[in-house]
Protein backbone atom coordinates (compact mmCIF):
# COMPACT_ATOMS: atom_id res chain seq x y z
CA UNK A 1 0.00 0.00 0.00
CA UNK A 2 2.86 2.54 0.52
CA UNK A 3 2.90 3.71 -3.04
CA UNK A 4 -0.94 4.04 -3.58
CA UNK A 5 -1.09 5.65 -0.16
CA UNK A 6 2.13 7.75 -1.49
CA UNK A 7 -0.18 8.97 -4.91
CA UNK A 8 -2.74 9.69 -2.96
CA UNK A 9 -0.63 11.86 -0.29
CA UNK A 10 0.93 13.40 -3.44
CA UNK A 11 -2.66 14.32 -5.06
CA UNK A 12 -4.60 15.74 -1.94
CA UNK A 13 -1.51 17.99 -1.84
CA UNK A 14 -2.17 18.95 -5.25
CA UNK A 15 -5.45 19.86 -4.99
CA UNK A 16 -5.30 21.68 -1.30
CA UNK A 17 -4.86 25.11 -2.24
CA UNK A 18 -7.89 25.18 -5.08
CA UNK A 19 -10.26 23.46 -3.02
CA UNK A 20 -9.02 25.61 0.16
CA UNK A 21 -9.48 28.78 -1.91
CA UNK A 22 -13.04 28.23 -3.67
CA UNK A 23 -14.35 26.63 -0.18
CA UNK A 24 -13.33 30.07 1.48
CA UNK A 25 -15.04 31.89 -1.42
CA UNK A 26 -17.90 29.90 -1.11
CA UNK A 27 -18.43 29.95 3.04
CA UNK A 28 -18.17 34.23 2.02
CA UNK A 29 -20.90 33.70 0.11
CA UNK A 30 -23.19 31.78 2.03
CA UNK A 31 -22.12 34.77 5.12
CA UNK A 32 -22.59 36.97 1.87
CA UNK A 33 -26.69 35.90 1.39
CA UNK A 34 -27.02 36.25 5.26
CA UNK A 35 -26.09 39.40 4.75
CA UNK A 36 -28.60 40.31 2.41
CA UNK A 37 -31.19 38.05 3.77
CA UNK A 38 -30.88 40.48 6.43
CA UNK A 39 -31.10 43.62 5.20
CA UNK A 40 -34.35 42.85 3.10
CA UNK A 41 -35.80 41.22 6.33
CA UNK A 42 -35.05 44.38 8.23
CA UNK A 43 -36.37 46.62 5.46
CA UNK A 44 -39.59 44.08 5.24
CA UNK A 45 -38.17 44.19 1.36
CA UNK A 46 -39.55 40.40 0.57
CA UNK A 47 -42.69 40.97 0.59
CA UNK A 48 -41.92 44.51 -2.05
CA UNK A 49 -40.25 41.61 -4.18
CA UNK A 50 -42.57 39.31 -4.36
CA UNK A 51 -44.78 41.81 -5.52
CA UNK A 52 -42.50 42.96 -8.40
CA UNK A 53 -42.11 39.04 -9.99
CA UNK A 54 -43.95 39.27 -12.91
CA UNK A 55 -47.64 36.89 -12.76
CA UNK A 56 -45.64 34.30 -15.89
CA UNK A 57 -42.87 33.76 -13.35
CA UNK A 58 -45.07 32.98 -10.47
CA UNK A 59 -46.94 30.95 -12.41
CA UNK A 60 -43.43 28.91 -13.55
CA UNK A 61 -41.96 28.86 -10.04
CA UNK A 62 -45.05 28.06 -8.33
CA UNK A 63 -45.53 27.60 -4.88
CA UNK A 64 -42.08 27.31 -4.18
CA UNK A 65 -41.60 31.37 -4.76
CA UNK A 66 -43.01 32.08 -1.26
CA UNK A 67 -40.26 29.88 0.43
CA UNK A 68 -37.52 31.44 -1.92
CA UNK A 69 -38.55 34.86 -1.05
CA UNK A 70 -37.82 34.20 2.91
CA UNK A 71 -34.72 34.96 4.90
CA UNK A 72 -34.33 31.33 5.33
CA UNK A 73 -34.69 30.73 1.52
CA UNK A 74 -32.48 32.82 0.69
CA UNK A 75 -29.73 31.69 2.79
CA UNK A 76 -30.16 28.50 1.03
CA UNK A 77 -29.96 30.12 -2.20
CA UNK A 78 -26.33 29.75 -1.33
CA UNK A 79 -27.06 25.81 -2.21
CA UNK A 80 -28.32 26.38 -5.77
CA UNK A 81 -27.33 29.88 -7.03
CA UNK A 82 -25.97 29.17 -10.91
CA UNK A 83 -22.55 30.43 -9.81
CA UNK A 84 -22.38 27.90 -7.06
CA UNK A 85 -23.36 25.20 -8.84
CA UNK A 86 -21.46 25.77 -11.96
CA UNK A 87 -18.00 26.72 -10.13
CA UNK A 88 -18.44 23.12 -7.97
CA UNK A 89 -19.62 21.08 -11.11
CA UNK A 90 -16.76 23.16 -12.90
CA UNK A 91 -14.42 21.89 -9.86
CA UNK A 92 -15.48 18.53 -10.13
CA UNK A 93 -14.37 18.21 -13.84
CA UNK A 94 -10.94 19.57 -13.15
CA UNK A 95 -10.45 17.35 -10.45
CA UNK A 96 -11.48 14.27 -12.73
CA UNK A 97 -9.83 14.66 -15.71
CA UNK A 98 -6.55 15.19 -13.21
CA UNK A 99 -5.43 11.60 -14.94
CA UNK A 100 -5.56 12.87 -18.17
CA UNK A 101 -3.49 16.06 -17.60
CA UNK A 102 -0.98 13.75 -15.74
CA UNK A 103 -0.88 11.80 -19.03
CA UNK A 104 -0.40 14.80 -21.53
CA UNK A 105 2.22 16.17 -18.90
CA UNK A 106 4.35 12.70 -19.05
CA UNK A 107 3.71 12.68 -15.37
CA UNK A 108 2.19 9.35 -15.94
CA UNK A 109 4.92 8.12 -17.68
CA UNK A 110 7.17 8.07 -13.87
CA UNK A 111 4.11 7.17 -12.12
CA UNK A 112 3.61 4.14 -14.35
CA UNK A 113 6.70 3.22 -14.44
CA UNK A 114 6.55 2.06 -11.04
CA UNK A 115 4.89 -1.09 -9.71
CA UNK A 116 1.76 0.84 -9.40
CA UNK A 117 -1.42 -0.74 -10.79
CA UNK A 118 -3.37 1.36 -13.25
CA UNK A 119 -6.68 0.62 -11.19
CA UNK A 120 -4.99 2.97 -8.37
CA UNK A 121 -4.94 6.09 -10.57
CA UNK A 122 -8.84 5.90 -10.81
CA UNK A 123 -9.23 5.18 -7.01
CA UNK A 124 -6.86 8.06 -6.00
CA UNK A 125 -9.11 10.00 -8.21
CA UNK A 126 -11.96 9.18 -6.61
CA UNK A 127 -10.84 9.56 -3.35
CA UNK A 128 -9.45 13.04 -3.59
CA UNK A 129 -12.66 13.77 -5.32
CA UNK A 130 -14.97 12.11 -3.04
CA UNK A 131 -13.22 13.96 0.14
CA UNK A 132 -12.70 17.51 -1.92
CA UNK A 133 -16.11 17.04 -2.56
CA UNK A 134 -17.32 16.58 1.02
CA UNK A 135 -14.35 19.16 2.20
CA UNK A 136 -16.05 22.61 0.27
CA UNK A 137 -19.44 21.18 1.18
CA UNK A 138 -18.34 21.32 4.90
CA UNK A 139 -17.12 24.50 4.17
CA UNK A 140 -20.29 25.99 3.29
CA UNK A 141 -22.18 24.40 5.75
CA UNK A 142 -19.55 26.12 8.05
CA UNK A 143 -19.92 29.32 6.45
CA UNK A 144 -23.72 28.56 6.51
CA UNK A 145 -23.49 28.48 10.34
CA UNK A 146 -21.12 31.15 11.46
CA UNK A 147 -23.24 33.49 9.23
CA UNK A 148 -26.62 32.74 10.73
CA UNK A 149 -24.41 33.00 14.51
CA UNK A 150 -23.12 35.80 13.50
CA UNK A 151 -25.52 38.19 11.55
CA UNK A 152 -29.23 36.56 11.94
CA UNK A 153 -31.85 38.76 13.30
CA UNK A 154 -33.72 37.00 16.59
CA UNK A 155 -37.17 37.44 15.35
CA UNK A 156 -36.70 35.12 12.14
CA UNK A 157 -36.39 31.65 11.93
CA UNK A 158 -33.56 29.81 10.55
CA UNK A 159 -33.26 27.60 7.75
CA UNK A 160 -33.57 24.13 9.28
CA UNK A 161 -30.38 21.80 9.85
CA UNK A 162 -32.04 18.83 7.76
CA UNK A 163 -32.69 21.16 5.07
CA UNK A 164 -29.31 22.68 4.92
CA UNK A 165 -28.31 18.98 4.86
CA UNK A 166 -30.55 17.41 2.10
CA UNK A 167 -29.16 20.04 -0.30
CA UNK A 168 -25.57 19.65 0.45
CA UNK A 169 -26.17 16.14 -0.19
CA UNK A 170 -28.15 16.55 -3.55
CA UNK A 171 -25.59 18.73 -4.42
CA UNK A 172 -22.45 16.59 -3.11
CA UNK A 173 -23.94 13.99 -5.22
CA UNK A 174 -24.54 16.31 -8.02
CA UNK A 175 -20.83 16.69 -7.93
CA UNK A 176 -19.77 13.30 -7.91
CA UNK A 177 -22.02 12.64 -11.06
CA UNK A 178 -20.41 15.12 -13.04
CA UNK A 179 -16.93 13.82 -11.69
CA UNK A 180 -17.75 10.05 -12.91
CA UNK A 181 -18.65 11.82 -16.34
CA UNK A 182 -15.83 13.61 -16.51
CA UNK A 183 -13.52 10.80 -15.17
CA UNK A 184 -15.08 8.24 -17.77
CA UNK A 185 -14.40 11.07 -20.47
CA UNK A 186 -10.83 11.81 -19.86
CA UNK A 187 -10.19 8.00 -19.29
CA UNK A 188 -10.72 7.68 -23.13
CA UNK A 189 -8.97 11.46 -23.90
CA UNK A 190 -5.74 12.17 -25.08
CA UNK A 191 -6.40 15.78 -23.73
CA UNK A 192 -7.43 17.55 -20.76
CA UNK A 193 -8.92 19.96 -22.40
CA UNK A 194 -10.64 18.04 -24.89
CA UNK A 195 -12.24 15.65 -21.87
CA UNK A 196 -12.89 18.80 -19.31
CA UNK A 197 -14.47 21.02 -22.76
CA UNK A 198 -16.37 17.81 -23.27
CA UNK A 199 -17.98 17.56 -19.65
CA UNK A 200 -18.44 21.03 -19.29
CA UNK A 201 -20.35 21.18 -22.45
CA UNK A 202 -22.65 18.17 -21.34
CA UNK A 203 -22.98 19.80 -18.13
CA UNK A 204 -24.29 23.11 -20.06
CA UNK A 205 -26.42 21.20 -22.58
CA UNK A 206 -28.06 19.21 -19.83
CA UNK A 207 -28.80 21.90 -17.30
CA UNK A 208 -30.18 24.22 -20.16
CA UNK A 209 -32.11 21.32 -20.76
CA UNK A 210 -33.84 20.93 -17.50
CA UNK A 211 -33.85 24.40 -17.30
CA UNK A 212 -36.24 24.56 -20.48
CA UNK A 213 -38.28 21.77 -19.41
CA UNK A 214 -39.40 23.64 -16.40
CA UNK A 215 -40.50 26.24 -18.61
CA UNK A 216 -42.32 24.66 -21.48
CA UNK A 217 -43.94 21.32 -20.88
CA UNK A 218 -42.98 19.65 -24.31
CA UNK A 219 -39.28 19.50 -23.02
CA UNK A 220 -40.11 17.55 -19.97
CA UNK A 221 -40.14 14.12 -22.40
CA UNK A 222 -36.44 14.78 -22.44
CA UNK A 223 -35.47 16.03 -19.32
CA UNK A 224 -34.93 13.25 -17.48
CA UNK A 225 -31.97 12.55 -19.24
CA UNK A 226 -30.47 15.49 -17.52
CA UNK A 227 -28.92 15.27 -14.22
CA UNK A 228 -29.86 18.31 -13.27
CA UNK A 229 -33.66 17.21 -13.04
CA UNK A 230 -32.31 14.71 -10.08
CA UNK A 231 -31.33 17.81 -7.76
CA UNK A 232 -34.55 19.64 -6.70
CA UNK A 233 -33.90 22.39 -4.24
CA UNK A 234 -36.87 24.38 -4.96
CA UNK A 235 -38.96 21.00 -3.29
CA UNK A 236 -36.72 20.51 -0.36
CA UNK A 237 -37.10 23.99 0.45
CA UNK A 238 -40.86 23.69 0.48
CA UNK A 239 -40.82 21.13 3.10
CA UNK A 240 -40.25 17.63 0.86
CA UNK A 241 -38.24 15.13 2.23
CA UNK A 242 -34.80 14.60 0.31
CA UNK A 243 -35.87 12.33 -2.59
CA UNK A 244 -34.51 8.82 -2.36
CA UNK A 245 -35.02 8.41 -6.49
CA UNK A 246 -32.93 11.45 -6.99
CA UNK A 247 -29.61 10.56 -4.61
CA UNK A 248 -30.54 6.79 -6.45
CA UNK A 249 -30.08 8.40 -10.39
CA UNK A 250 -27.23 10.28 -9.17
CA UNK A 251 -25.40 7.82 -7.44
CA UNK A 252 -25.34 5.62 -10.12
CA UNK A 253 -24.48 7.98 -12.85
CA UNK A 254 -21.49 8.52 -10.44
CA UNK A 255 -20.87 4.82 -10.63
CA UNK A 256 -21.41 3.99 -13.70
CA UNK A 257 -18.68 6.85 -14.77
CA UNK A 258 -16.02 5.56 -12.46
CA UNK A 259 -16.73 1.90 -13.64
CA UNK A 260 -16.36 2.93 -17.42
CA UNK A 261 -13.31 5.28 -16.38
CA UNK A 262 -11.91 1.80 -14.85
CA UNK A 263 -12.13 -0.07 -18.07
CA UNK A 264 -11.11 2.60 -20.30
CA UNK A 265 -8.48 3.20 -18.15
CA UNK A 266 -7.28 -0.46 -18.15
CA UNK A 267 -7.24 -0.93 -21.67
CA UNK A 268 -5.66 2.61 -23.08
CA UNK A 269 -2.31 3.04 -24.24
CA UNK A 270 -0.56 5.77 -22.26
CA UNK A 271 0.72 8.36 -24.57
CA UNK A 272 1.20 11.75 -24.79
CA UNK B 1 15.35 -10.64 -7.27
CA UNK B 2 14.32 -13.81 -7.36
CA UNK B 3 16.41 -16.44 -7.19
CA UNK B 4 14.61 -18.80 -9.21
CA UNK B 5 15.16 -16.80 -12.15
CA UNK B 6 17.44 -18.78 -14.38
CA UNK B 7 17.37 -16.87 -18.06
CA UNK B 8 20.59 -15.01 -19.27
CA UNK B 9 17.96 -12.50 -20.41
CA UNK B 10 17.48 -9.42 -19.02
CA UNK B 11 15.19 -8.10 -21.63
CA UNK B 12 13.46 -10.69 -23.81
CA UNK B 13 11.20 -9.40 -26.67
CA UNK B 14 9.58 -11.84 -28.58
CA UNK B 15 7.96 -10.48 -31.81
CA UNK B 16 6.30 -7.18 -31.01
CA UNK B 17 4.38 -5.89 -33.01
CA UNK B 18 2.93 -2.05 -32.67
CA UNK B 19 0.19 -1.05 -34.93
CA UNK B 20 -1.51 2.73 -34.91
CA UNK B 21 -4.09 2.15 -37.52
CA UNK B 22 -2.57 1.87 -40.20
CA UNK B 23 0.73 2.71 -39.41
CA UNK B 24 2.97 0.03 -37.77
CA UNK B 25 5.42 1.38 -34.81
CA UNK B 26 7.07 -2.07 -33.86
CA UNK B 27 6.97 -4.55 -36.49
CA UNK B 28 7.67 -8.34 -35.28
CA UNK B 29 11.10 -7.07 -33.04
CA UNK B 30 13.14 -10.02 -31.50
CA UNK B 31 15.44 -8.93 -29.15
CA UNK B 32 17.74 -10.24 -26.05
CA UNK B 33 19.56 -7.99 -23.59
CA UNK B 34 21.40 -10.00 -21.35
CA UNK B 35 22.46 -9.83 -17.92
CA UNK B 36 24.63 -7.31 -16.92
CA UNK B 37 25.24 -5.70 -20.36
CA UNK B 38 25.02 -2.32 -21.68
CA UNK B 39 22.61 -2.10 -25.06
CA UNK B 40 22.34 0.76 -26.95
CA UNK B 41 19.05 0.83 -28.68
CA UNK B 42 19.69 3.35 -31.72
CA UNK B 43 17.37 4.33 -34.73
CA UNK B 44 15.91 7.49 -36.13
CA UNK B 45 13.25 9.76 -34.83
CA UNK B 46 10.18 7.60 -35.57
CA UNK B 47 12.05 4.27 -36.10
CA UNK B 48 10.54 2.84 -32.59
CA UNK B 49 12.46 3.11 -29.79
CA UNK B 50 10.35 5.22 -27.47
CA UNK B 51 7.19 2.23 -28.69
CA UNK B 52 9.46 -0.08 -27.81
CA UNK B 53 10.21 0.55 -24.31
CA UNK B 54 7.31 2.31 -23.64
CA UNK B 55 5.81 -1.47 -24.61
CA UNK B 56 8.51 -3.04 -21.70
CA UNK B 57 6.86 -0.35 -19.26
CA UNK B 58 3.44 -1.55 -19.86
CA UNK B 59 2.33 2.01 -21.00
CA UNK B 60 1.47 0.38 -24.64
CA UNK B 61 0.38 -2.90 -25.41
CA UNK B 62 1.88 -4.66 -27.58
CA UNK B 63 -0.56 -5.17 -30.96
CA UNK B 64 0.73 -8.99 -30.71
CA UNK B 65 4.22 -10.31 -29.33
CA UNK B 66 5.13 -10.25 -25.95
CA UNK B 67 8.40 -8.50 -23.26
CA UNK B 68 9.80 -10.25 -20.41
CA UNK B 69 11.50 -8.46 -17.63
CA UNK B 70 13.52 -10.94 -15.75
CA UNK B 71 11.31 -13.69 -16.96
CA UNK B 72 8.08 -11.34 -15.85
CA UNK B 73 5.83 -11.14 -18.52
CA UNK B 74 5.87 -7.12 -19.03
CA UNK B 75 1.98 -7.06 -19.31
CA UNK B 76 0.65 -9.84 -17.56
CA UNK B 77 2.71 -9.59 -14.78
CA UNK B 78 3.90 -6.10 -15.17
CA UNK B 79 3.64 -4.68 -11.66
CA UNK B 80 6.63 -7.69 -10.84
CA UNK B 81 8.43 -6.41 -14.02
CA UNK B 82 8.24 -2.88 -13.19
CA UNK B 83 9.80 -3.19 -9.49
CA UNK B 84 13.18 -3.97 -11.31
CA UNK B 85 13.09 -1.22 -13.69
CA UNK B 86 14.52 2.27 -13.15
CA UNK B 87 13.33 4.50 -15.65
CA UNK B 88 14.64 7.75 -17.54
CA UNK B 89 11.99 9.04 -19.90
CA UNK B 90 13.20 11.47 -23.01
CA UNK B 91 11.28 14.64 -20.86
CA UNK B 92 10.99 14.34 -17.18
CA UNK B 93 7.23 15.51 -17.34
CA UNK B 94 7.24 16.75 -13.42
CA UNK B 95 5.09 20.16 -11.95
CA UNK B 96 7.31 22.62 -11.84
CA UNK B 97 5.99 23.75 -8.54
CA UNK B 98 7.18 20.48 -6.99
CA UNK B 99 10.88 20.79 -5.40
CA UNK B 100 13.36 18.22 -6.54
CA UNK B 101 13.01 16.45 -3.28
CA UNK B 102 9.59 16.38 -3.15
CA UNK B 103 10.04 14.71 -6.86
CA UNK B 104 12.49 11.95 -5.84
CA UNK B 105 10.70 11.21 -2.66
CA UNK B 106 7.33 10.86 -4.55
CA UNK B 107 9.14 8.52 -7.15
CA UNK B 108 10.43 6.35 -4.46
CA UNK B 109 7.32 6.57 -2.56
CA UNK B 110 6.38 5.03 -5.17
CA UNK B 111 8.72 1.70 -5.17
CA UNK B 112 8.15 -0.88 -3.16
CA UNK B 113 11.58 -0.68 -1.58
CA UNK B 114 12.69 2.17 0.26
CA UNK B 115 15.86 4.00 -1.57
CA UNK B 116 19.07 3.85 0.35
CA UNK B 117 19.46 8.22 1.30
CA UNK B 118 23.34 7.44 1.69
CA UNK B 119 23.75 6.38 -2.07
CA UNK B 120 20.95 9.03 -3.33
CA UNK B 121 23.24 11.09 -2.05
CA UNK B 122 26.49 9.71 -4.38
CA UNK B 123 24.43 10.16 -6.87
CA UNK B 124 23.47 13.64 -6.23
CA UNK B 125 27.59 14.19 -5.70
CA UNK B 126 28.66 12.25 -8.81
CA UNK B 127 26.00 14.49 -11.14
CA UNK B 128 26.53 17.68 -8.93
CA UNK B 129 23.36 17.99 -8.02
CA UNK B 130 23.61 19.12 -3.62
CA UNK B 131 20.92 19.26 -1.92
CA UNK B 132 20.39 23.06 -2.03
CA UNK B 133 19.86 22.31 -5.42
CA UNK B 134 17.18 20.16 -4.63
CA UNK B 135 15.33 22.48 -2.05
CA UNK B 136 14.57 24.57 -5.22
CA UNK B 137 11.46 24.42 -7.03
CA UNK B 138 11.58 22.92 -10.97
CA UNK B 139 10.85 26.01 -12.70
CA UNK B 140 13.90 27.15 -11.53
CA UNK B 141 15.63 23.93 -12.30
CA UNK B 142 17.88 24.29 -16.27
CA UNK B 143 17.24 21.55 -18.93
CA UNK B 144 20.68 20.34 -17.28
CA UNK B 145 19.64 19.96 -13.97
CA UNK B 146 16.40 18.29 -14.68
CA UNK B 147 18.26 15.44 -16.62
CA UNK B 148 20.32 14.91 -13.70
CA UNK B 149 17.59 14.99 -11.45
CA UNK B 150 15.98 12.50 -14.03
CA UNK B 151 18.91 10.19 -13.43
CA UNK B 152 18.99 10.19 -10.06
CA UNK B 153 15.46 9.03 -9.88
CA UNK B 154 16.19 6.37 -12.50
CA UNK B 155 18.91 5.22 -10.71
CA UNK B 156 18.60 5.79 -6.69
CA UNK B 157 16.52 2.60 -6.03
CA UNK B 158 19.33 0.70 -7.31
CA UNK B 159 17.18 -1.33 -9.86
CA UNK B 160 19.07 -4.44 -11.85
CA UNK B 161 17.57 -3.13 -14.92
CA UNK B 162 17.91 0.53 -16.27
CA UNK B 163 15.67 1.94 -18.58
CA UNK B 164 17.09 5.23 -19.94
CA UNK B 165 15.69 7.32 -22.54
CA UNK B 166 17.96 9.40 -24.32
CA UNK B 167 20.55 9.82 -21.09
CA UNK B 168 22.59 12.48 -22.01
CA UNK B 169 19.95 14.89 -23.70
CA UNK B 170 20.98 18.11 -21.83
CA UNK B 171 24.08 17.10 -19.77
CA UNK B 172 27.29 19.12 -20.46
CA UNK B 173 30.48 17.14 -21.51
CA UNK B 174 31.69 16.97 -17.74
CA UNK B 175 28.55 15.54 -16.32
CA UNK B 176 28.67 13.58 -19.62
CA UNK B 177 32.01 11.82 -18.15
CA UNK B 178 30.32 11.35 -14.85
CA UNK B 179 27.30 9.78 -16.01
CA UNK B 180 29.75 7.36 -18.34
CA UNK B 181 31.77 6.84 -15.23
CA UNK B 182 28.48 5.62 -13.19
CA UNK B 183 27.48 3.52 -16.15
CA UNK B 184 30.33 1.46 -16.12
CA UNK B 185 30.38 1.44 -11.65
CA UNK B 186 26.70 0.32 -12.29
CA UNK B 187 27.83 -2.33 -15.07
CA UNK B 188 30.61 -3.36 -12.18
CA UNK B 189 27.63 -4.39 -9.92
CA UNK B 190 26.01 -6.72 -12.46
CA UNK B 191 22.95 -4.45 -13.55
CA UNK B 192 21.67 -4.59 -16.87
CA UNK B 193 21.30 -1.03 -19.45
CA UNK B 194 19.27 -0.58 -21.82
CA UNK B 195 19.37 2.91 -23.60
CA UNK B 196 18.18 4.77 -26.29
CA UNK B 197 20.41 7.56 -27.89
CA UNK B 198 20.82 9.26 -30.80
CA UNK B 199 24.97 10.10 -29.76
CA UNK B 200 26.88 7.10 -31.77
CA UNK B 201 29.78 8.07 -30.43
CA UNK B 202 28.81 7.68 -26.85
CA UNK B 203 26.97 4.33 -28.05
CA UNK B 204 30.74 3.30 -29.41
CA UNK B 205 32.21 4.44 -25.91
CA UNK B 206 29.74 2.53 -23.56
CA UNK B 207 27.97 0.23 -24.80
CA UNK B 208 28.70 -3.88 -25.04
CA UNK B 209 26.07 -4.05 -27.81
CA UNK B 210 24.14 -2.33 -30.23
CA UNK B 211 20.67 -2.96 -31.94
CA UNK B 212 19.03 -0.41 -34.21
CA UNK B 213 15.90 0.30 -35.83
CA UNK B 214 14.63 1.19 -38.89
CA UNK B 215 11.38 1.97 -39.58
CA UNK B 216 10.49 -0.43 -36.34
CA UNK B 217 12.24 -3.49 -37.55
CA UNK B 218 15.43 -4.42 -36.31
CA UNK B 219 18.13 -3.76 -38.86
CA UNK B 220 20.93 -4.94 -36.70
CA UNK B 221 21.77 -6.55 -33.16
CA UNK B 222 25.86 -7.18 -32.62
CA UNK B 223 28.28 -6.70 -30.06
CA UNK B 224 30.29 -3.25 -30.33
CA UNK B 225 33.50 -5.32 -30.37
CA UNK B 226 32.03 -7.69 -33.64
CA UNK B 227 30.97 -4.04 -34.90
CA UNK B 228 34.36 -2.56 -35.07
CA UNK B 229 36.12 -5.92 -36.96
CA UNK B 230 33.25 -4.53 -39.63
CA UNK B 231 34.65 -1.24 -39.79
CA UNK B 232 36.51 -0.49 -42.76
CA UNK B 233 40.24 1.28 -41.89
CA UNK B 234 42.28 3.64 -43.84
CA UNK B 235 45.64 2.84 -45.01
CA UNK B 236 47.57 5.62 -46.74
CA UNK B 237 51.13 4.03 -47.82
CA UNK B 238 53.98 7.01 -49.07
CA UNK B 239 56.26 5.59 -51.05
CA UNK B 240 60.28 6.51 -51.63
CA UNK B 241 59.80 6.64 -54.98
CA UNK B 242 57.23 7.12 -57.57
CA UNK B 243 54.64 4.11 -58.39
CA UNK B 244 53.96 3.90 -62.19
CA UNK B 245 51.07 1.52 -61.52
CA UNK B 246 49.35 -0.45 -59.32
CA UNK B 247 48.92 -3.76 -58.61
CA UNK B 248 45.88 -5.87 -58.30
CA UNK B 249 44.41 -5.28 -55.13
CA UNK B 250 42.95 -8.03 -52.51
CA UNK B 251 38.59 -8.23 -52.35
CA UNK B 252 38.18 -5.82 -49.82
CA UNK B 253 40.47 -3.06 -50.58
CA UNK B 254 39.47 0.34 -52.48
CA UNK B 255 40.77 2.58 -53.77
CA UNK B 256 40.36 6.30 -52.22
CA UNK B 257 43.08 7.97 -53.78
CA UNK B 258 46.46 7.28 -55.81
CA UNK B 259 49.11 9.33 -56.74
CA UNK B 260 52.86 8.66 -57.82
CA UNK B 261 54.44 8.60 -54.45
CA UNK B 262 50.94 7.77 -52.63
CA UNK B 263 47.77 5.21 -52.00
CA UNK B 264 44.92 5.96 -49.65
CA UNK B 265 42.92 2.90 -49.49
CA UNK B 266 40.05 1.64 -47.84
CA UNK B 267 40.64 -2.10 -46.50
CA UNK B 268 37.73 -3.64 -44.96
CA UNK B 269 38.82 -7.14 -43.39
CA UNK B 270 42.19 -8.33 -42.77
CA UNK B 271 45.34 -6.40 -43.41
CA UNK B 272 47.54 -9.13 -44.07
CA UNK B 273 46.79 -9.54 -47.74
CA UNK B 274 47.82 -5.99 -48.40
CA UNK B 275 51.12 -5.76 -45.91
CA UNK B 276 52.33 -9.07 -47.65
CA UNK B 277 51.58 -7.08 -51.11
CA UNK B 278 53.58 -3.95 -49.79
CA UNK B 279 56.63 -5.83 -48.65
CA UNK B 280 57.47 -6.05 -52.54
CA UNK B 281 57.26 -2.22 -52.56
CA UNK B 282 59.28 0.54 -51.72
CA UNK B 283 57.19 1.25 -48.91
CA UNK B 284 58.40 4.64 -47.07
CA UNK B 285 55.78 4.78 -44.10
CA UNK B 286 52.07 3.56 -43.50
CA UNK B 287 49.64 5.17 -41.99
CA UNK B 288 45.99 3.03 -40.52
CA UNK B 289 43.32 5.02 -39.76
CA UNK B 290 40.91 3.00 -37.82
CA UNK B 291 37.40 4.37 -38.67
CA UNK B 292 34.66 5.26 -36.22
CA UNK B 293 31.99 2.96 -35.09
CA UNK B 294 29.88 5.81 -36.22
CA UNK B 295 30.30 5.45 -39.64
CA UNK B 296 29.73 2.01 -39.90
CA UNK B 297 26.21 2.85 -37.99
CA UNK B 298 25.66 5.75 -40.27
CA UNK B 299 25.85 3.12 -43.05
CA UNK B 300 22.87 1.17 -41.48
CA UNK B 301 20.59 4.69 -40.97
CA UNK B 302 21.43 6.14 -44.53
CA UNK B 303 20.06 2.78 -45.98
CA UNK B 304 16.89 3.36 -44.52
CA UNK B 305 16.91 7.06 -45.76
CA UNK B 306 17.40 6.07 -49.78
Amino acid sequence: MRGPLTLLAHSFKRARTLVLVMGALLAIFQVFLIVVAKSLQKSNAFAQIGALIPPFMREMLGPSLTSFLSFDGLVCVGYFHLAVMGSLVALSIALSTAPTSEIETGFMDLILARPLARHWIITRSILVLGVCTLALLAMMMGGTWAGLQMLAPKDVAWPASGLILSLAINLGLLMLCWGGVAMAIGSASRRRSVAGALAGLLALATFLMDYVARAWPPAESVAWLSPFRYYSPFELLMGSPLPARNLIVLAGIASTGFALAYILFSKRDISQ
Amino acid sequence: MNSADTTQSAISIRGITKRYGNLTAVSNLHLEVNRGEILGFLGLNGAGKTTTIRILLDLLRPTSGSAFVFDRHCQNDGLNARSLIGYLPGELGVYSHLTGREVLDFLAGLSRHPVDLKYRGELQERLELPSRDLHRKLREYSTGMKRKLGLIQALQGDPPLLILDEPTEGLDPLMQESFYAMLADVRKRGRTVFMSSHVLSEVARVCDRVALLRKGELVLSSAVEELRKLAPRRVRVIFSEPMDSHPGFPTGHEIVEIAPRYWSLRVEGMLGPLLELLTTLPVQDIEIEELRLEDVLIKYYREGTS
